[in-house]
């Protein structure tokens, strides 16, 4: 019997050390999940606790305040859809969202802080958050996107830092939850709700969450691909006919553009050119260069998101034929791309083909004892060899000089881009320019799509021309 | 002071040092609790404090003088599981504390007369058909008489207090079996008939198990109290298991076991109810499953240090102070408080194991086991109902929860053990034999 009493206790006592493990599992792996559920009063009772901290542009600029209880958006719609906005009806969306933690101090190295103010009755308040962004160049972007629906994205190639991520049409955040009309059935709307109903998605933050079709300027990636196979094409000398077939699909060309180099080839943006250089480097290496450039990653994954991210779609290799290669050759077919995307393929080729993890945290700051956390650059993708980038970088230099983004040309800065003229079912092509300056040591990206707006080369590179000059000539 | 063996000198030794950790544990408690809110008012739990401590060196103190020998480790771990309840039901609602403290003290002398007859309990085991009837009694009595308290009608009203039997009802029950297993657990074991091959026991041998099984099992159903039905059932299917080694009991009871379950979820809502929440409580966020998700965030909240006494959100819980207290402490001492008191159970367990494996006989033996295992089950079966490991059943947390009937029924518990370590310590320390059935303690004191 005693045996059996043995083996009981046992039974029991394993049964509590499963328990001990299983409350272990709750608390640390779903602790984080259970914390931040919209069902948990304690993140309510915390928040009317705590004074919100402040959001700072990298020049001081105040983006996001509490003042009198209220939340204040200084740059209204200028950057609602990055910095976002808090809503006892809507819950917290952008920044406001991915930086709770650090705006109401909950954070490990808060804790003490936490003790600390409760033994002395201090009001208990919330960090400093400082981010990347530039509000005088987030107001330009939004001035000169105008009435037009599309998104302008600055970012330093050099670090990661993204300074401007803007997006139209937009909304006023400070209005968010304030009545706005009746529906059709007599109930009050908010200015949310009719938001939410706008058919021009004013809540959607094209920057980052546009599906675009990348057009030309997606031939900065066949070229890599192509360059990295064979050098030599760098050298080849390329014959356009105006057209192309492929498989009996006919491939049209804006113009025949006669005997061309690789140089002139990307300047003029010649399809039959890269579409050939497509079906030259296959549908698996194509595909390959553009996960290289990070086209299907989200740069957040394994950190905590900063901004929503819709990662690129590009068609399986297997299940690509020839002419959907040709076509997603030069950006056309089922790619769809976001403007940071195109942005950070920009960034390769701009700091010798490593892309630097975007982030748009600065720092987090305590407002009594200083920087709490400061953002460390750090490399995320490896795109291409710094020699191919090279060779691309002359190509977009030449773009700019004599070929389709002359508009996007600036005196005494020499300017690297690349145009695009998005065919899409909506109507005119996207206007997208591509580019970065200045080219012997870049210091900044933009990326400009305007959506139906016609020709990349008219219509969106003289806006990457004015970001580029607000950017290079205000300094750091 | 009379010097008894120098063994019980050294046990109660041990306890005395124990005792002093588990005092200044309680101060602590009590001193953070005071500097929350230092008012005049609040300087009772200060109080409550030093008296609590004060009894429970008294009760050491008595023992040394009477040169009882029971085990040196369970009033200390208990001492620590009264500190726990008192202060955290004083940070929930002060009036809890005062309460819980009056059932404590009332626990204590309990416990007090218990191990002043130490070798008595054996006489227990001539009148199982008794405990019987007055267990069957004291469970139909709420069903007709009974006041319904969170869903389950379990308690009796009797106008200063009210009272739950099957607090009570769990003790007779374990001493019912062990006296019953006791006697014929060889019949059991080994079976005194054949059928198709397989040696079964007669009818007369188990058919008394078997009817004790069905009575508890249908007076909890109609009194809608699935935790004690649980906590009843599983100290019967370890009792019967320990006993007789026969893993087709365990599989029968098993098979019983959900064969009732099966039919209490088809039969009745409140047990349906409990099992969906189980399975998916976000659905009923806002409803039923209001409370065990509220445990949840609760659970989570602390993170590994906790929030700190007083300083977390725990009253979002509603009825913190009975079922799910142990939620509240998680939150406010942290994963590493929650599990340091999940071991002090562990220890509990442990020695409660250790005191019947050196018991003198099967009685002894299994009358210990049954109790150890109903403590340890009901443990298991509350903590793994707030943290949604198995569905929630409302059963307190022994010695913690507030409640009255269970402190006082726990403390009958450990007075029992106590007395049954004190009679192996007995027969190992004596050369000579030791005549039981006289009182041979009594002239002593």
């Amino acid at each position: 019997m005693k045996t059996n009493i043995r083996r009981l206790s046992y039974l029991i006592l394993g049964s509590f050390v499963l328990l001990g493990f299983y409350i272990g599992y709750v608390n640390v792996f779903l602790g984080p999940v259970l914390a931040t559920d919209p069902h948990n009063r304690r993140l309510a009772v915390y928040e009317s606790k705590v004074h919100r901290g402040t959001i700072y542009d990298r020049r001081g600029t105040v983006l996001a305040q509490t003042d009198g209880g209220r939340r204040i958006y200084p740059l209204g719609q200028d950057a609602a859809q990055v910095v976002g906005f808090i809503s006892q009806r809507y819950g917290r969306v952008g920044l406001e969202s991915a930086y709770d933690r650090y705006l109401l101090g909950m954070t490990e190295k808060d804790k003490i802080e936490v003790i600390m103010d409760r033994l002395l009755g201090r009001p208990r308040v919330g960090n400093d958050v400082v981010v990347t962004l530039d509000a005088r160049l987030q107001q330009l972007a939004m001035q000169l996107l105008g009435k037009r629906q599309g998104a302008v994205v600055a970012l330093d190639p050099r670090n990661g830092a993204i300074l401007v991520l803007a997006s139209s049409p937009s909304f006023n955040p400070n209005t968010i939850d304030h009545p706005a009309g009746r529906s059709s059935s007599g109930k009050v709307l908010t200015r949310y709700d009719l938001l939410q109903q706008d058919k021009g998605a004013p809540l959607l933050n094209r920057a980052t969450q546009g599906a675009y079709p990348p057009g030309s300027t997606f031939k900065l990636i066949t070229a890599a691909g192509a360059l990295t196979t064979n050098p030599e094409v760098a050298k080849r000398i390329f014959n356009c006919q105006g057209s192309l077939i492929i498989d009996g699909f006919r491939l049209t060309d804006t113009a025949a553009h006669g005997s061309v180099d690789f140089n002139r080839a990307l300047a003029v943006s010649c399809n039959t050119t890269f579409a050939r250089l497509g079906l030259e480097v296959g549908a698996e290496r194509f595909y390959r260069t553009a996960r290289a450039f990070g086209l299907t990653g989200d740069p957040w994954t394994g950190n905590p998101p900063e901004v929503a991210y819709r990662p690129g779609t590009l068609t399986l290799p297997e299940k690509m034929n020839k002419p959907q290669l040709a076509s997603s050759a030069i950006g056309q077919g089922e790619v769809l791309v976001n403007p940071l995307q195109m942005a950070l393929v920009a960034a390769a080729i701009a700091n010798n083909g490593v892309i630097m993890r975007p982030h748009l945290l600065a720092r987090v700051q305590d407002p009594r004892e200083g920087v709490l956390l400061q953002t460390v650059p750090r490399p995320w993708l490896t795109a291409v060899s710094p020699e191919v980038a090279g060779i691309i970088k002359e190509a977009m230099v030449a773009v700019v000089r004599e070929g389709t983004g002359k508009e996007a040309a600036l005196p005494d800065i020499t300017v690297a881009g690349k145009t695009g003229s998005a065919q899409n079912p909506k109507g005119d092509t996207h206007a997208w320019f591509v580019g970065f300056a200045p080219a012997e040591r870049p210091s900044v990206v933009v990326v400009v799509i305007i959506e139906n707006g016609g020709a990349g080369g008219a219509v969106a590179a003289p806006v990457a021309r004015e970001m580029i000059r607000a950017v290079l000539t205000a300094g750091p | 002071m009379k010097m008894f063996s120098p063994r019980v000198h050294h046990l109660r030794a041990v306890e005395g040092k124990l005792l002093f950790l588990a005092g200044a544990y309680l101060l602590a408690g009590a001193g953070v609790l005071y500097f929350l809110k230092p008012a005049p008012s609040t300087a009772v739990v200060l109080v409550g404090a030093l008296i609590t401590i004060a009894v429970f060196w008294g009760l050491h103190l008595f023992w040394l003088r009477t040169g009882f020998a029971g085990d040196p480790f369970l009033l200390p771990l208990v001492a620590v599981f009264s500190s726990t309840s008192l202060v955290f039901l004083y940070r929930l609602n002060p009036a809890y504390a005062i309460r819980q403290f009056v059932w404590l003290m009332v626990g204590l002398v309990t416990l007090l007369l218990i191990t002043r007859l130490p070798l008595r309990y054996r006489v227990l085991a001539d009148y199982k058909y008794l405990y019987t009837l007055t267990g069957v009694i004291g469970l139909l009595l709420p069903i007709f008489f009974g006041v319904e308290q969170g869903g389950a009608k379990s308690w009796l009203d009797l106008g200063l207090f009210q009272v739950q039997p099957s607090e009570f009802v769990k003790i007779l029950l374990v001493l019912f079996m062990a006296a019953f297993l006791a006697e014929n657990r060889l019949a059991l074991a080994e079976g005194s008939r054949t059928v198709m091959g397989i040696a079964l026991p007669a009818p007369q041998e188990w058919g008394p198990l078997l009817v004790m099984w069905g009575i508890s099992l249908l007076l909890l159903i109609f009194q809608k109290d699935l935790g004690a039905a649980l906590i009843y059932f599983s100290t019967f299917l370890a009792m019967v298991y320990a006993s007789t080694a026969r893993i087709a009991y365990v599989c029968l009871g098993g098979a019983l076991f959900l064969a009732g379950a099966a039919g209490s979820y088809a039969l009745f809502e409140h047990v349906r109810m409990r099992v969906e929440v189980w399975l998916n409580p976000w659905q009923y966020v806002e409803t039923a499953g209001y409370q065990v998700v509220q445990s949840l965030f609760a659970l989570a909240a602390g993170g590994l240090s906790g929030s700190g006494l007083g300083a977390g959100l725990p009253l979002f819980i509603p009825a913190v102070h009975t079922d799910f207290i142990f939620s509240a402490i998680t939150e406010e001492l942290g994963l590493a408080g929650g599990l340091a008191l999940l071991i002090i159970y562990m220890l509990f367990v442990y020695r409660g194991f250790v005191i019947a494996l050196g018991a003198r006989d099967d009685f002894a033996s299994l009358l210990a086991a049954g109790f150890t295992a109903l403590m340890g089950l009901q443990t298991f079966i509350i903590i793994a109902g707030v943290t949604k490991l198995l569905p929630l059943t409302g059963v307190t947390l022994p010695f913690v929860s507030y409640g009255g009937s269970s402190l006082v029924a726990n403390f009958i518990i450990l007075g029992l053990l106590l007395n049954i370590s004190h009679e192996t310590q007995l027969v190992n320390n004596t050369s000579g034999p030791i005549d039981f059935s006289s009182n041979y303690w009594r002239g002593r004191r």
